[in-house]
């Protein structure tokens, strides 16, 4: 089929500098809102998801419904697991066993409690530096227990809605009616523990009034989870269950698929609107030019020709508008902060979601263009040449 | 009685009674008939209507239309408003198809050509001058031209060829890289005449070509279009208002309700100007 020169779309472009710059808008528009939901999904899961522990499995208390907060085992578990669980990581005589707290508690601005907020804490020993290899002290140094110091995490001031400054190594926090100094910053991007402060275990411990853990995290070697399944089930004096990392972080994940559909939902409609407003410049711009369609075809032309013409046109602009849209995406939304209960979790614009975001800004181009391209084009000709 | 008594008796009258004169003459008569139809009638229209039905309303600008016309000729096509002029033109033209009756051009039925067949047809045998020559206006006065010839198996350099000469003949060479809004109504007609020329089509339709000039202007264009029917022999059909213009078309032909009015020739004019 003989088409219609490129030049013919791209000067076309210049007919209404008007419309061109409300259709690039209306894509860029849409591309961005695109890119905003893709991004809060994906980075939601992206911190739901210990990426560097595929091997970590978590022991909880038998019982504790898969809850964290709720799980409580004795601090001693952890040595017998150590010592009968075979097949668990091991460097330098140290195994891969991590007692941890995690507690959801209410820290103060000061003695008298002024401000408070609600801050997750995890209760640590040094072993859990080796089962989350992501997390990484970065300023400071590490909390020493027993002097009532804490490490706060990289998001951990979003989380608890402050400036980063007020948890900057040097200040303060105050729970159980204690001090607790600022001694370190930590990150573990992109994942939940970037949100929390790091608590030496005894002094969480003493601070929250127990005597047991909440888990233990675990990272394998070459055990298999079902290894550590039968054991928990062979063992079952020691009350525990296992759960995957992974698992367990799906399943609270699972929780939040409503707030993606939600997130989609509204992406989709706000986008619509832009489709819309875009589709009626094009309705105006083509409605413009049905005599010159028609000539066109008078002149032997086939529609299809015709239509590849307008659709060429119309991806120059939403091209344009999808490059505006993904580079305004990932100037203003990649690594922006998002508080939701779970924590605090970064936007992520990376390729997949960029890979989305242009799809969804080139298709918009091709369907856009079609309905009012259709209605110059399924007219006669005879009355196309009509037209005023 | 059988066909041969049939024929022997129909033949009795004649001197001779050769059967195989008899087979010869059918034979020169029908061959006959056809060279006749090939020379002769380019276009021909038989029984051609076109209705147009909108709502419950029915319009029939042509009903029952009957009219031959021989390649190489300039027909000027007159008549009041409405009388089913452009719808005529427009059948011919291939933009449009008859509701019933025939259309043959050459040895092809227009009217039951299908849609993507009749397009290829119009571009390798229509050209289209239009009343407001509807040039695109982001392309220059070159690539207007350029336009149809990009539905051909053509080289660049053979199109440069063509679309030079062609805005040559129309006297606008000088002009080639102009927008249409940069030219005069009369120039932009130049230059919808070489697109229309350009494909060097059997058939060139105008309507109304100088509806919209002044007449300086429109007698330029109507013996430009006369030099293209006589120098290069194309078929010209014209529709016009102006009974002055018809003195560069060969024949005249006069459509009223319906009915088609056949004036004689150049000397002839229009009935209003000679009641
Ligand atoms: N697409 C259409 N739908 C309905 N009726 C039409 C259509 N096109 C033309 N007609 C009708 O057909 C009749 C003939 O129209 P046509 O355009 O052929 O007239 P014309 O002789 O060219 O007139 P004019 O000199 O004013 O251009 C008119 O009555 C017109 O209203
Ligand atoms: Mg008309």
């Amino acid at each position: 089929m003989r088409l219609l020169p490129f030049d013919y779309a791209v000067r076309n472009l210049g007919r209404s500098r008007t419309r061109l710059v409300l259709t690039i808008m209306a894509s860029a528009l849409v591309v961005l809102l695109v890119l905003t939901a893709a991004a809060f999904v994906r980075g939601m899961a992206n911190s739901l998801v210990n990426k560097s522990a595929g091997n970590n499995v978590i022991l909880m208390a038998a019982g504790s419904e898969e809850s964290l907060e709720r799980s409580q085992i004795p601090g001693s578990t952890a040595g017998i697991v150590a010592a009968s669980l075979p097949g668990i990581k091991n460097r330098f005589g140290v195994t891969y066993v991590s007692p941890e707290i995690h507690a959801a508690i209410i820290v103060k601005d000061d003695k008298e409690g002024s401000r408070s907020w609600h801050a997750v804490v995890r209760g640590f020993l040094p072993e859990a530096s080796l089962v989350h290899p992501r997390a990484s002290v970065i300023q400071g140094r590490m909390p020493k227990p027993g002097k009532d110091e804490i490490m706060v995490g990289g998001l951990a001031a979003e989380m608890m809605g402050v400036p980063d400054s007020r948890v900057a190594i040097g200040q303060s926090l105050w729970f159980d009616n204690r001090r607790w100094n600022v001694v370190g910053r930590f990150t573990a991007r992109g994942t939940v523990l970037d949100c929390e402060i790091w608590v030496p275990l005894t002094d969480l411990q003493v601070a929250t009034k127990r005597e047991t853990v909440s888990c233990l995290v675990v990272t394998l070697d070459d055990a298999e989870f079902a290894d550590v399944d039968a054991f928990t089930k062979q063992r079952f004096d020691l009350g525990l269950t296992a759960i995957s990392e992974t698992d367990y972080y799906a399943s609270i994940m699972k929780f939040y698929q409503p707030v993606h559909a939600m997130v989609w939902t509204t992406a989709f409609l706000i986008g619509l609107t832009g489709l819309f407003g875009g589709l009626n410049t094009m309705y105006a711009a083509f409605a413009a030019r049905v005599r010159e369609l028609g000539m066109l075809q008078s002149l032997g032309f086939p529609r299809r020709a015709i239509m590849i013409s307008i659709i060429q046109e119309s991806l120059l602009t939403s091209a344009t508008g999808t490059l505006i849209g993904s580079m305004l995406g990932m100037l203003l939304l990649n690594g922006r902060a998002v508080k939701f209960s779970m924590g605090v979790f970064q936007l992520v614009v990376d390729y997949r979601v960029l890979l989305l975001g242009v799809a969804a800004g080139l298709i918009m181009g091709v369907l856009g263009a079609m309905p009012p391209a259709w209605r110059c084009l399924r007219l006669p000709i005879i009355e196309a040449l009509k037209a005023s | 009685m059988t066909d041969e008594a049939l024929v022997t008796n129909r033949n009795s009258d004649t001197p001779s009674t050769d059967r195989t004169d008899v087979f010869l003459a059918i034979t020169v008569t029908a061959l006959c008939a056809n060279l006749w139809r090939f020379f002769m009638a380019y276009i021909e229209c038989r029984n051609l209507t076109r209705t147009y039905t909108k709502a419950s309303t029915t319009i029939t600008p042509l009903d029952g239309l009957d009219l031959d016309i021989e390649e190489g000729s300039f027909v000027a096509l007159m008549g009041p408003s409405g009388s089913g002029k452009t719808t005529l033109l427009n059948l011919i033209a291939g933009i449009d198809s008859p509701t019933s009756g025939s259309l043959m051009m050459g040895a092809v039925d227009v009217g039951k050509l299908s849609r993507s067949k009749l397009a290829l047809w119009r571009s390798v045998n229509i050209g289209y001058i239009f009343q407001l020559y509807n040039l695109v206006p982001v392309l220059t006065a070159y690539e207007n031209v350029e336009l149809p010839l990009l539905l051909r198996n053509l080289s660049a350099k053979d199109r440069h060829k063509k679309v030079a000469a062609a805005l040559e003949l129309v006297g606008i060479d000088d002009r080639h890289d102009h927008f249409p809004r940069q030219l005069s109504g009369g120039q932009e007609q130049r230059v919808a005449i070489a697109r229309a020329i350009v494909t060097d089509p059997k058939i060139i339709v105008a309507d109304e070509p100088t509806g919209d000039l002044d007449r300086a202007s429109a007698a330029e264009i109507l013996s430009l279009l006369q030099q293209i029917n006589v120098e290069l022999g194309r078929t010209l059909i014209m529709v016009t208002h102006d009974p002055k213009t018809t003195k560069y078309a060969g024949r005249i032909l006069h459509l009223d309700k319906g009915r088609l009015l056949e004036l004689e020739s150049s000397t002839a004019s229009a009935p209003g100007i000679h009641p």
